[in-house]
């Protein structure tokens, strides 16, 4: 009798955490867009753009130059930096079809997962 | 126990045999851009990717010095690598193949405008008509390893280079046994095979007049590339001046296009198109496709129409918020 018990509650812990794991797997929030910024190929941040809460700027400093680096709720961009040739304030906000490069400084920033559904994109 | 071992053994099996190679990315500042590798293989077919595309760049800038170009620009006469003269043998097909719209000689021009270091001006019609005395591919002469360039020629591979180093990649790769990678070269696409998982790879290619791509390509084995008054340009006096230049005027090429994507498995020959093609404008490209074999393309008109040809139709999607783009197929009768 105690055995059978035993037993049901086994057989109930199992089933309600199975359903707890199916509940999270189901409704844990998709991965958002992320921002990855990279110096002279080196990752030094990825950034959740959609778990952003308030603006942050992030300043990146390198042997060629300085990028300082916007972080608002949602987007990325670089606000101001000292290369020739302002390149990458002039891209504006960061989107799905082009990188976000600062060529003399070697600052890339992309976008990866949720914003494109290509491979590549040319141009 | 003992039963269960054989099914695991299979299980284990079957699970290796979807596992893929493992995937090797970097970043390469090089050739005046910046390109992004993606390898499904091993970090050593990276590398040697990597070191294949640095040494391609030293030999082949017109800049640099010491380079294969820079000498034989600085000296009108030079023994250039064997590499270095199959990529001008190459290069001088594809010039007379579109009857000089592509013209490896057109540097002089490129150089008066200020394309090369970014300190742009305007020069005059008679300083681009004496310009364009000297701009003659058909006055380079290879023999061998041996150019020769007569007085004020000057030779510039910066519109094939990069077609040609993901040829040159492409090659190498597969020589070591990757069988799947994407290689960006500063928006210059080498597709090798296809996707791990056996789809093709889809390339975007992009809204010359947004930030985003209008629609996608499925490719496998390809190259995809796109030559764009866009990319590169200066306003002055309210007029923009674009870096596309047409080698008959040494001027900005209007030919009614705002970009030219040519696709296809040889990269350099996709590469000197995109640039052709955009300089002849629509018309004359479209007769030239007809007349060939081995590349597809896509032209965007500075008016914002879309004009497909029909190998690439049934690949193409729009992407979203272009939905309302016709795509406009044209066909080879």
């Amino acid at each position: 009798m105690i055995k059978s018990r035993t037993f049901v509650y086994i057989i109930s812990a199992i089933f309600l955490l199975s359903l707890a794991l199916a509940a999270y797997l189901l409704l844990r929030p998709a991965p958002g867009r992320v921002a990855e910024i990279r110096s002279d190929g080196v990752l030094i941040r990825s950034v959740d753009l959609d778990l952003v809460r308030k603006p942050e700027r992030l300043t990146v400093t390198s042997e060629w130059g300085e990028n300082v680096v916007l972080i608002e709720p949602g987007r990325i961009c670089v606000e101001s930096a000292d290369c020739p040739d302002g390149v990458c304030v002039a891209s504006g906000w960061l989107d799905g079809a082009a990188p976000i490069v600062c060529l003399p400084h070697r600052l890339v920033i992309t976008l990866t997962g949720g914003g494109s559904d290509v491979d590549a994109v040319t141009g | 126990m003992r039963r269960a071992l054989p099914l695991m053994a299979a299980l284990l099996l079957l699970l290796s045999a979807c596992s893929s190679a493992p995937r090797a990315s970097d970043t390469v500042f090089a050739m005046d851009t910046v390109m992004s590798l993606d390898i499904w293989g091993r970090e050593e077919d990276l590398q040697a990717a990597e070191d294949l595309i640095r040494s391609l760049d030293a030999s082949l800038s017109a800049t640099a010095e010491g380079s294969d170009i820079y000498n034989l620009n600085a000296s009108s006469a030079w023994d250039v690598s064997p590499d270095t003269a199959r990529l001008i043998s190459r290069a001088l097909e594809i010039c007379a193949l579109t009857g000089g719209a592509l013209d490896v000689t057109v540097y002089p021009a490129v150089l008066a405008w200020g394309f090369t270091i970014g300190d742009y001006r305007v020069p005059d019609k008679p300083e681009l008509e004496k310009i364009a005395e000297t701009v003659d591919y058909s006055a380079v002469e290879l023999d061998g390893v041996s150019v020769k360039l007569p007085e004020g020629v000057m030779l510039d591979l910066g519109a094939v280079a990069k077609g040609w180093t993901g040829d040159r990649c492409a090659e190498l790769l597969r020589s070591r046994g990757v069988e799947s990678a994407l290689l960006n070269l500063g928006g210059n696409v080498h597709a090798l095979g296809s996707k791990p998982d056996g789809s093709p790879w889809r390339v975007g290619v992009r809204d010359p007049f947004g930030e985003s791509y209008l629609l996608a390509l499925e490719v496998r084995d390809c190259a995809v590339v796109t030559s764009g008054g866009y990319e590169r340009y200066f306003e002055e006096g309210g007029v923009t001046y674009h870096h596309i230049l047409d080698p008959d005027t040494c001027a900005p090429a209007r030919s009614g296009l705002a970009s030219v994507t040519v696709v296809g498995p040889e990269g350099v020959l996709c590469d000197g198109l995109s640039t052709a093609l955009f300089v002849m404008g629509l018309d004359r490209a479209a007769a030239l496709w007809r007349e060939c074999e081995g590349f597809e393309c896509v032209f965007v008109t500075d008016g914002g129409e879309v004009y497909i040809t029909s190998g690439l139709a049934s690949g193409a999607t729009l992407a979203d918020g272009y939905e309302d783009i016709e795509l406009q197929v044209i066909s080879r009768d």
